[in-house]
This record gives structure tokens, C-alpha cells and sequence, in this order.
């Protein structure tokens, strides 16, 4: 989030999209229930009404994968009827920078597309560069081939009768959620857009939140109280793990993994690829350095590169789908599992499952035994004399049993002590862990050679015993003087000389002095517009509302007096106020850089045109990888970027035999794969069936009643559960014709207390353009009685 | 006498989320009692002697032709003139000094009048089993938390609300609040209204309802039965002073059954109607 849970009480209009939220994200209705009791208004746009979208004031159905044009249209709408922030665009955005002319659009293809490797040559999106690589600008916006002019005519072809067409959104309902959005590009007032996996998870997914991210500049609504672009995570630590790089593409910080290119050979190479020359991410090889010193420790050197030699460099992308693809295919030997269930969770679990197979060994970490690490059973409908995977299972403690941190949506590090002792022989993730690595150090010790030489250079350090001191732990995320032991106070004072260690510079600062762990504050008083300052920590820098900056208008005064966060104050010379200013603190608005609020740009402005994605600059429309309508957009149909896999792993089905929509998505009661959940008896019976959402139309049509099993299918399985007729799905109507969709959660497996069939047998093995994030929440089925 | 409370039900504040069923289970220790699926999103058809309250989901057409998908706390209202406290033969419901309505498990002989006289059907009998293998029977329902009203806390469902769709206070001043927010929300609910049936005396759990009582189920009206008051207040004390308690109780016993016990047993509580 840009923002934070308790911050939502400020908006005067959240548009909540691609998100359940009061199902499955509960508490921040507690903050949207005082938005609306001081007059705020909330929309909800989702395939289906939901749970939000009666305690909304405007719901507007959409078709599931039609985001773009919804949005697409949203900007042109706030274009066109001049509802937009104009002084915050100039100033605050790269609408002035001009495009170099090799740029170009046409039929869906931005220009640079190579189709044999579906992907795109980017330097021909480039900007026009002054003769010291400042970008060339035109502060009256009315170059042809400025951002602004260019955003213009993109979004001009997302008319409102185009866009409804697709979406099926009713034209006055589209209408109604533009005008009540686009009010908040009003100084003094502010809107947020709340999402989550509903938006994320599509072939799309990342250019679904970039128009989010348009949207949100265009309407001056970024660093406000109120505003932002609120990412709803979908477990309670998700935060907190990608932030320690649970991602296949980033080491910890979001800094970008080694890759076998030449670039990357040398830490020198790596800096001068990933470092841009201005910006706070200038700063870069400072967070390297220390991460490697955290890594490595003594065995860190200016002279061996810190180290660096020893990670290891690949060029694929290790994203899950191809993982499992690889693992499909007999390339992977092994594998861990902490808390993971990919035959219930992981898209077309049914191949995933017999991918598993396939593994010489599988390590399960868990609370239970869950559908993955039991894919052999019988009961999973394997065979399994006809499997070799030997299965090791850890029993692992619950988040009660131990100590330690997590990082909520709101970016807060907030740290919990440990209520019970763990039960049986199970134990903390950390300590599983840390037995782990002592034991495989000990085994390399008197190796030598390239697999040894990691392994010896690790340095591990975290006390004597079973279990890790978690505090040395948390001291080195934090970061130290490696000379002197001093905890060091903030990012801003990482080295990139070796003297400085830090696990996570992104962290850095939560633990500045001794005895100071800040993730430990619980300090509930109010410091102002509800940030709570003293109440866990923030990353960055305890700062509360990132971009906050742009709060203030360029000579540094609050754009209003009810939505100030932060402020110049001319006799102190500092910025004062209500948050942790994400901005030098002594920086004047006079000072060279002084009005430029988006410090983590290379630019310091908001990116309108973000010429570094993997499919275009700009947001636009392509149909899902299974739809049930010809692109209205262009002759594209399917994300050019996004990579396919072809063959038996990845089934594609066609309209002809699978013509109704389908989406996945969660229950309140039920979490994730349901391994914690479905074996919890109070949830379990609250929501013990699998079963379909559908319409009543779509029910008459296939002669199905409320209650009856049903059989869905898709391409790549079929799964019985129970028809849940409903009048809060509706058919849309796409292209002219009438398109029934359909939903269902996906938590259900054969085990525990509430069992089902797997959804996720139903779901493609496609993935975004960027993240590759499979595409769960559009793909085609059918359905039909199961007697 | 204790400050007299209510609980103040705000059904326009509630998503649904159901933490009060959990928070309730929990406390109670009740156990849990997977249903059939009920073709929605609700679990239970209505309250039962282990599931104290239920979370209702309901599908409406308002009076606009727009959909809405109304949520409902089910639990025991805590009449002020409660029918079952008139109904119990043996004197095992009773009021306490919060203005909550409570059984006794040591009186309670499992009869059932209660569970047949309640206008709310939130009653409900529970089969146990002796050390003898003797089955018997005892009625329950939500008591309020009034073991945790006893200790100054609040009902656990109130106190794990996080939309502050419920609230536990003060009557007069819940009742208050109840009939402002009535007024904040008529632009959206034209329908919307105080539930605190007077036929009942009035209750201890006051709704701000969206939609008629009809909508969720309720009756618009509800009475303690005439016969029920003329069994307490009048038949009861008489007879007792003329026969003697315990006969009275067996005698007792006959008339309820054939005067007061006006419904069937073994109404189908797992599934059927659920509203949607």
C-alpha cells in the first residue's frame, strides 16, 4: 500500500476493484464504515455482487479480465471533462517528457515487437534527452509527442460505448462510477483504489494496476490522506515476504537477482546495469554492499567482490509456472514446501500434482499434512507404487508458538511474541531453517570447489544452539557497523565500502540503536491524521504515506488545509508535519530537486508512461488467454508479451466447448489452499462445501437448481461441487451477446474437516507479461448437472 | 439493580464477515455442527442449541428494483417479557439483573415449552448423556455473555466486531443511537427502522434493520402467547399455593402440553428456507 488500513477513514471516494475486501479483507471496513460516516462514498466493481458491494453506495458489474477498458475509459473520461489535477500533472508527472519519434502504437503492438520472442526492443519508447540526459520536456503539454498528448490519443479509443461493450458494464452505472471517481480530482479531495488478486492475476495483471496508477496521478490522488493505490495482500505476512524477496526475480529490498548476462558477471558489472544515475535508487550499491557484508560477513571483501562470486546467476525466469513446468519435465531433483500447497493452490493443480511426481524428494514444512505433501496418497488419486518421490515432513509451529515479526499491506513491521510453547515436535520456520544451514555447513566444512565454496562462505552467526537468537537476527536486517557492532540508524547511512552490513535496506532504521527494536512499539496514541507513529514501524523510514511529497503543492503548502500530511516550514527550514516525510527532510522546495516528490523515480516524477515494462508503456486492452470475445481493441488478442507454454502442461480451451466465463476467489472464513483453515473445526463448519456461484438465467439455460451437484470443466479438468444460484451474478452482455460467468473459491482439497474439489484444476498455466502471476481470475468452462 | 444494557445490533454497519460466530463458539465452548449446504452463503438455517447466533445472508429486491445483500446477527433478543421465562414449568429462565434472560442447567428438565413458545425460535434442546448412558435433555440459547457481563467485559460477539456494527451500552442510549442512525440511513434503506418489539415488552437486543422484520424472517409483531401469561401469572402461583409445588410441576407439565405447547416438535433445523 501507499497508504495504510487506518488511513481509508479519510477518502471521500474508494473505488474498490478487482477486491472483496469485506469478505476477504475484513478490517478495513472498520476504517471505510468512518469514511462513510463522514460522507464518503464507496464503489464496487467485481463480476459478481459481492459482500463489498453491499455496503457500497454504486456497484458496477464487469466482465472478468475487462479491467483495462474499464480504467482505459476512466481516463478518458477524466481527460476529456478536465477533472483532472492539472498543476500536480505538470509538476509531479512525466506528462511534459517528449517520447523519441521511434515510438509508435498501432493495432495493439507498441513499436519494437519482436513476435518470434514475443517480446519488445524498448529502447524505441525512450524519451528525447537533453545533452546531459535530462529527459526533454514541455511544460505546456501540447507537444504531439509529449506523455501527456500521447496518453491522450492512446485512451481516446476507450469511449464510453467501446468500453461497455466490452466490460458489459450498463452504460449509466459506468458513467455514475466515473463521475463519482473522477470528483476526487478535486483539490480537497482525495480517492483511494483499493485492490487485491483480482486484479493482479491476469495475463494483464501489471499494466491493470498501472492504470490504477494513472488514474491516481491524473487526479492528483497519490501521497494524499485518503488516496494511493492500496494493495490489499492476500495473507497477513505477504508484505513482509516480498520484502525479503519471496520473489523469483529479487533478493532482498526488491533489488533485481543476478542473471547469467554478461552485465552481470562482475558486482561492478551489476551495479552499472541496475544503478540508475539519479534518484534515491542512485544509492544502490550502498544497499548491495551490505546485503552481500550480511550474507557473507568476514568472507566479504573489497577484494572478492563482497562476496557476490557466490550467488548463484541463471537465465530463466523461476517464476512458479515454470518451475513447474520445469519439474513436469523431469528437470527439477527437488524441492522444498513452506507452507505451500500447489495441489490445491498452484494454477492447473492437476498437472502440478503429477508434476510432483517427478521429484527424487520433497521436503514439506507445514502445520498439517496437506493435498501436496500427500500427493502420493491414494486419496489424491495417485498411484502410488507407480511414484518415487521420497517425502520428508517437518511439522512446523504456528504463528502463536513462536517470536518474530510480520509486515502487513500497511508496509508495518509489527513484532509478536510468542504466546505458547510449540506443540509436539514442531518448530518455528527459523529455527527449521537454522538447523538447516548449520547442518549443511558442517557437512561442506573440509569440501572444497564450486558447490562447497557458498556453502563455507555463508556466514551464519545467529548464537549457539537449536535455536537462533531471533535478536541478532533482527540486528542484522537492521544493519551494523561491522568494525564497531553499532547499529546502524537509517538506509541513509549504508556504505558500499564493506564497513556497513544490513539484510534488508528497505528495513533499515527499524532497530537503530540498542534495545530499540521499533517493529516492538505500541504506542496507540494518535500523532495526527491517524498514522500512529509510535505504533510498530513503517518501512521506509516509519514513513506512513509514501509519495508524501505530493501532498504539498510545489512551493511545499498543503494543496488543502483537511488533507495535509506534510509541509515546508520556512523557520525551522525542514519539512514538518503529520508523517515521516518520504523526501530529504532539509530539502527545500526552492532546492534543485526540491518539488520532485517521487523519489524512488529515476526522474523524481510519477511515470504516466513507464517505458520499462515488458508490454508497453501504456496500458492496453487484450482478451484473456481463454475468452469468450474477439479483442475490440485490436486485431491482438492475447498480451503479446506474455510468454506461452505450449503442449499437454498448458490446455487451451475455446469458446466453442467452454463458452461461460470463470473466476476464482476466497471466502472470509477459509485461508488460502485451506490447509490451516480446513482443519480448524469453528471455520470449517461456517463454510463446509465447495460449490459454484451462477446465475439464475444461466441455471434455467442448463436445467440446473439451487443446491444440485454440478460438474464444471475446462480445458484442463472437471471438478463436481454444489450450484449456488444467485441473483448477485448476472449475465453480461459482451460484443453484443449475452456471456454467462460464473465463480467459485478455490480453497477446497480432500483434507480436513471441510473438503471439496480443487478449483484450481480448472485454472491455465499463463501468466502476466511481467510477473508472470497466472491468470486464475479469467479462464473458460462449462457446466452442467452432475446426475 | 445493575445498569440496564442492550445490545445494539447495527445490521447497515455488518459485512458479514461472521467473527461473532467464531468469537461466540469460542467463549461458549461450543462445539461445531457442519450443516448440509444450503444452497448460500449461510451456514446454519437458524440458531440451535450449539450455534448460538447466526450470521443471516440475504438476497432482496428492494422497493427501487436495485438488489441488495443484507446480513443479519441472529441470536437471542433477551425479551423483557420473555415468553419463555413464562413457559418454563420449573422455573429454570430466568432474568438477571442486566436485563439478559438465562436458563438454568440444574432446573431445567428438557420439556421443551420454551423452545415451542419462544416468537423468535432461538431456542433450542440439547441431548446429553449421563455416566449411566441415560440420555436427558436441557434447552439452550445465548446468554449475553453474562458470565463475562458479571466480570464488566462485553458479549464476545460485540467485543470482536470490527465494523462497530455492534455495540453493548446503556438502553436508553442505545436506543437513541439506534433511532439517529435509522434517520442517517433512509436516503439508502427507505425501509429501515428500529426492531425493539414492544409486544415482547421490548427486547435487550435492538436492531437498526435495512428492511421490514418480514425481510429477515421476523415477526413484525411478535406476543408473549396469552396462554403462556395465564399459565404464569395466574394458574402457576395459584396452584402452587393450593397443591404444592411439586405436583403442580406434573400437573403443570400436562397443561403445557396441551395448552401452551402450541407447535410441533422436530422442526427441520439443518436445512430447507434460508432466506436467500
Amino acid at each position: 500500500m501507499t497508504n495504510h488500513w487506518n488511513d481509508l477513514q479519510y477518502t471521500d471516494c474508494a473505488l474498490i476493484m478487482g477486491a472483496n475486501p469485506a469478505e476477504n479483507h475484513p478490517i478495513s471496513f472498520r476504517w471505510l464504515t468512518k469514511a462513510k460516516d463522514k460522507g464518503g462514498k464507496i464503489i464496487s466493481v467485481d463480476p459478481r455482487f459481492t459482500r463489498t458491494s453491499s455496503m457500497a453506495d454504486v456497484y458496477a458489474p464487469l466482465r472478468s479480465g475487462t479491467d483495462i477498458p474499464f480504467m482505459g475509459g476512466m481516463i478518458k473520461y477524466a481527460l476529456d471533462n478536465n477533472l483532472y489535477h492539472k498543476e500536480y500533472v505538470a509538476k509531479y508527472t512525466n506528462a511534459s517528457f517528449i517520447v523519441k519519434e521511434s515510438f509508435k502504437f498501432e493495432d495493439g503492438l507498441f513499436s519494437g515487437y519482436d513476435e518470434a520472442k514475443r517480446a519488445y526492443d524498448k529502447t524505441q519508447w525512450a524519451w528525447e534527452t537533453n545533452e546531459d540526459g535530462t529527459p526533454v520536456k514541455d511544460e505546456t503539454l501540447e507537444h504531439p509527442r509529449s506523455v501527456f498528448q500521447l496518453m491522450k490519443k492512446h485512451f481516446s479509443r476507450y469511449d464510453v460505448d467501446t468500453v461497455t461493450k466490452v466490460t458489459g458494464t450498463p452504460k449509466e452505472d459506468y458513467v455514475k462510477v466515473c463521475e463519482a471517481f473522477c470528483s476526487t480530482g478535486k483539490v480537497g479531495k482525495s480517492g483511494t483504489i483499493m485492490y487485491a488478486m483480482g486484479t493482479t492475476q491476469h495475463t494483464v495483471g501489471t499494466q491493470n494496476v498501472r492504470a490504477f496508477a494513472i488514474i491516481q496521478m491524473l487526479l492528483g490522488n497519490i501521497g494524499m490522506p485518503g488516496g494511493g493505490i492500496n494493495a490489499m495482500r492476500g495473507e497477513s505476512n505477504v508484505q513482509g515476504s516480498t520484502d525479503f524477496a519471496l520473489l523469483y526475480d529479487s533478493i532482498p529490498g526488491y533489488l533485481a537477482v543476478p542473471k547469467a548476462i554478461p552485465e552481470h558477471a562482475t558486482l561492478e558489472g551489476y551495479n552499472a546495469k541496475e544503478t540508475p544515475k539519479t534518484g534515491y535508487q542512485s544509492n544502490k550499491p550502498k544497499f548491495v554492499a551490505s546485503l552481500l557484508k550480511a550474507w557473507y560477513g568476514p568472507n566479504a571483501t573489497k577484494d572478492n567482490e563482497f562476496g557476490y562470486q557466490n550467488l548463484p546467476k541463471g537465465n530463466k525466469n523461476y517464476s512458479h509456472i515454470n518451475l513447474f513446468n520445469a519439474m513436469y519435465k523431469g528437470e527439477l531433483e527437488g524441492a522444498f514446501f513452506f507452507g505451500t500447497n500447489p495441489v490445491v493452490g498452484g494454477p492447473n493443480a492437476g498437472k502440478e500434482k503429477e508434476a510432483l511426481g517427478n521429484l527424487k524428494w520433497l521436503v514439506a514444512v507445514d502445520l498439517w499434512e496437506t493435498e501436496s505433501s500427500a500427493f502420493w496418497h491414494k486419496e489424491a488419486g495417485s498411484d502410488s507404487s507407480k511414484i518415487n518421490t521420497e517425502v520428508f515432513f517437518l511439522p512446523a509451529c504456528s504463528s502463536y508458538e513462536k517470536e518474530g515479526s510480520i509486515s502487513n499491506s500497511s508496509r508495518w513491521m509489527q513484532y509478536r511474541w510468542q504466546a505458547i510453547k510449540p506443540l509436539g515436535e514442531s518448530k518455528a520456520d527459523l529455527e527449521i531453517i537454522h538447523e538447516l544451514a548449520t547442518r549443511i555447513k558442517a557437512l561442506y566444512k573440509n569440501e572444497s570447489g564450486p558447490a562447497a565454496a557458498p556453502i563455507n562462505a555463508l556466514y551464519w552467526n545467529y548464537g549457539e544452539g537449536h535455536h537462533p537468537d531471533i535478536d541478532l537476527v533482527c540486528k542484522e536486517i537492521n544493519g551494523y557497523d561491522v568494525n564497531t557492532g553499532k547499529l546502524i540508524a537509517g538506509f541513509g547511512n549504508l556504505k558500499d565500502d564493506g564497513s556497513t552490513c544490513s539484510g534488508n535496506w528497505i528495513y533499515c532504521g527499524f532497530y537503530p540503536e540498542e534495545g530499540k527494536n521499533r517493529a516492538k512499539n505500541r504506542d496507540n496514541k494518535d500523532t495526527g491524521m491517524s498514522n500512529y507513529l509510535n505504533w510498530s514501524y513503517a518501512w521506509p523510514m516509519n514513513r506512513r504515506i509514501i509519495y508524501n511529497r505530493a501532498s504539498a503543492d510545489p512551493s511545499g503548502k498543503p494543496w488543502s488545509k483537511d488533507k495535509a500530511v506534510i509541509w515546508w516550514d520556512d523557520v525551522q527550514k525542514k519539512w514538518a508535519g503529520h508523517d515521516v516525510p518520504d523526501f530529504v527532510p532539509t530539502k527545500a522546495p526552492t532546492d534543485p530537486t526540491g518539488t520532485d516528490p517521487f523519489i524512488m523515480n529515476k526522474d523524481g516524477v510519477g511515470l504516466l508512461y513507464a517505458p520499462t515494462l515488458n508490454d508497453g508503456p501504456f496500458p492496453e486492452h487484450y482478451e484473456p488467454f481463454e475468452s469468450p470475445m474477439p479483442n475490440a481493441f485490436s486485431s491482438q488478442e492475447l498480451n503479446p508479451a506474455a510468454v506461452v507454454i505450449e503442449g499437454d502442461f498448458n490446455k487451451r480451451g475455446f469458446k466453442a466447448d467452454f463458452p461461460i466465463v470463470a473466476t476464482t476467489y476466497r471466502v472470509s472464513e477459509h485461508w488460502q489452499s485451506g490447509s490451516m483453515t480446513r482443519n480448524q473445526e469453528w471455520l470449517s463448519e461456517l463454510v463446509p462445501h465447495m460449490y459454484v456461484e451462477m446465475s439464475e438465467e444461466l441455471a434455467k439455460e442448463k436445467g440446473i437448481k439451487n443446491k444440485d451437484k454440478i460438474i464444471v470443466s475446462s480445458a484442463r479438468g472437471e471438478i463436481k461441487a454444489y450450484a449456488m444460484v444467485t441473483k448477485r451474478f448476472k449475465p453480461h452482455t459482451s460484443g453484443g451477446k449475452k456471456v454467462h460467468q460464473i465463480g467459485m473459491p478455490w480453497h477446497f482439497g480432500y483434507k480436513g474437516f471441510a473438503t471439496g474439489d480443487t478449483a484450481n484444476r480448472l485454472t491455465p498455466h499463463i501468466g502476466d507479461a511481467n510477473t508472470t502471476i497466472p491468470e486464475y481470475k479469467a479462464f473458460l468452462c462449462d457446466v452442467r448437472r452432475a446426475d | 439493580m445493575a445498569t440496564e444494557y442492550v445490545k445494539f445490533v447495527d445490521v447497515t454497519k455488518c459485512d458479514g464477515c461472521r467473527a461473532c460466530m467464531v468469537a461466540c463458539k469460542n467463549w461458549n465452548d461450543l462445539p461445531a455442527e457442519p450443516q448440509d449446504f444450503l444452497g448460500s452463503a449461510q451456514s446454519h438455517a437458524k440458531t440451535t442449541a450449539d450455534t448460538w447466533n447466526v450470521l443471516q445472508y440475504i438476497e432482496h429486491e428492494n422497493s427501487k428494483g436495485n438488489l441488495d445483500y443484507l446480513f443479519r446477527h441472529s441470536a437471542c433478543f433477551h425479551c423483557t417479557d420473555a415468553a419463555c421465562e413464562k413457559v418454563c414449568p420449573e422455573n429454570a429462565i430466568s432474568y438477571t439483573d442486566f436485563g439478559t434472560v438465562v436458563i438454568d442447567h440444574e432446573k431445567c428438565v428438557g420439556c421443551g415449552y420454551c423452545v415451542n413458545n419462544c416468537p423468535f425460535e432461538v431456542i433450542s434442546l440439547k441431548e446429553y448423556v449421563d455416566k449411566n448412558g441415560d440420555k436427558y435433555r436441557k434447552a439452550n440459547k445465548c446468554t449475553m455473555c453474562t458470565d463475562r457481563l458479571e466480570e464488566g467485559l462485553q458479549p464476545a460477539c460485540v467485543t470482536t466486531c470490527h465494523t462497530g456494527a455492534m455495540e453493548f451500552g446503556d438502553k436508553a442510549a442505545m436506543i437513541k443511537k439506534a433511532e439517529e442512525r435509522v434517520k442517517q440511513i433512509k436516503d439508502r434503506y427507505p425501509n429501515a427502522m428500529v426492531y425493539n418489539p414492544q409486544g415482547v415488552g421490548g427486547t435487550h437486543t435492538v436492531y437498526v434493520l435495512a428492511e421490514k422484520p418480514s425481510v429477515y424472517g421476523l415477526p413484525e409483531n411478535p406476543k408473549v402467547p396469552t396462554s403462556a401469561v395465564i399459565w404464569k401469572d395466574y394458574a402457576q402461583p395459584i396452584g402452587k399455593m393450593m397443591i404444592g409445588a411439586t405436583t403442580m410441576a406434573v400437573v403443570g407439565a400436562f397443561i403445557t402440553n396441551t395448552i401452551i405447547s402450541k407447535k410441533k416438535n422436530g422442526k427441520n433445523e439443518d436445512g430447507g428456507d434460508s432466506h436467500e
